[in-house]
């Protein structure tokens, strides 16, 4: 019952930030229109997978030492998970490019540090499927989400920093280390980054419990059956 | 408040809804299954 209550609390959390993004939040100076207010659902995305890879890595560093396959399988639901945020802050980035910057895509350094994120990770699931024998997928699996540690927070934070030209705008941790946005706007980008967050780790923990009860069927779950 | 911008807020709202929702008899699936007299 409390597990129920927490969820809905989420789902009012959410609908509170969205409607504050649209609402209550002001549009931010120097960008076009209402393009601005895409920020409060990208930057939760990008922020959603970067945890959501870091959160693969350190289930991948556990099942290196105790190689169980159920840590294998919360790293997995984390890469997969991670994937769909990171899909979505790379097609919200686009939606706003193409507003800002006429183009949906430019080759930006940050778009183009995305990209090689997305690949890194979508490299990971096939990795995994080229593999048959249960034991050397999860090692090998594991070994590659923890350079992943290395290669998100890389591409992410450091390469996109280090081009010497970019039209993106001044990321919330920037080099100032200020935060240059209107207070509302930063309350807004906090609660709604912190409630997309919450909900990467209940869709986890989802995800989790669908591949555990698939490795005990033996199969995959389709409409709750084993196909 | 423009009506365009109402429009984007209420099928956001209706999206994120949805979602939840799914997501929550997902779940609900997911415990069903996990019961012992469930089990395979």
């Amino acid at each position: 019952m409390t597990g129920l209550l927490l969820r809905w609390l989420l789902w009012a959390w959410l609908a509170f930030s969205i409607a504050g993004a649209f609402l209550w939040a002001p549009l931010a100076k120097d960008f076009l229109g209402q393009s601005s207010r895409i920020l409060f659902f990208h930057v939760p995305m990008a922020w959603g997978a970067f945890v959501a890879f870091v959160v693969a890595g350190a289930w991948s560093l556990l099942y290196l030492r105790r190689r169980s396959p159920d840590h294998d399988r919360a790293a997995l639901a984390a890469v997969e998970v991670g994937l769909v945020y990171c899909v979505l802050a790379t097609v919200t980035g686009a939606m706003w490019a193409r507003i800002e910057w006429h183009t949906w895509w430019n080759w930006d350094p940050r778009q183009t540090s995305i990209t090689v994120v997305l690949v890194f990770y979508a490299a990971y699931l096939v990795l995994r499927g080229a593999l048959e024998d249960a034991e050397a997928r999860a090692r090998l699996g594991a070994v590659y989400a923890v350079i992943g540690l290395v290669v998100a927070p890389f591409f992410i934070f450091v390469a996109p920093r280090l081009a010497s030209f970019t039209l993106h705008p001044e990321p919330v941790l920037n080099t100032d280390a200020e935060l240059k946005m209107d207070a509302r706007i930063g309350w807004v980008l906090a609660s709604s980054s912190l409630a997309f967050n919450v909900l990467f780790f209940w869709l986890h923990r989802v995800r989790w419990r669908v591949l555990r009860l698939e490795a005990r069927r033996g199969g995959t779950l389709v409409s709750g059956e084993v196909s | 408040m423009s009506g365009g911008i109402g429009w984007v807020l209420a099928v956001n709202l209706v999206i994120w809804t949805g979602l939840f929702l799914y997501l929550l008899w997902v779940e609900t699936r997911v415990r069903q299954m996990e019961r012992p007299e469930n089990e395979s």
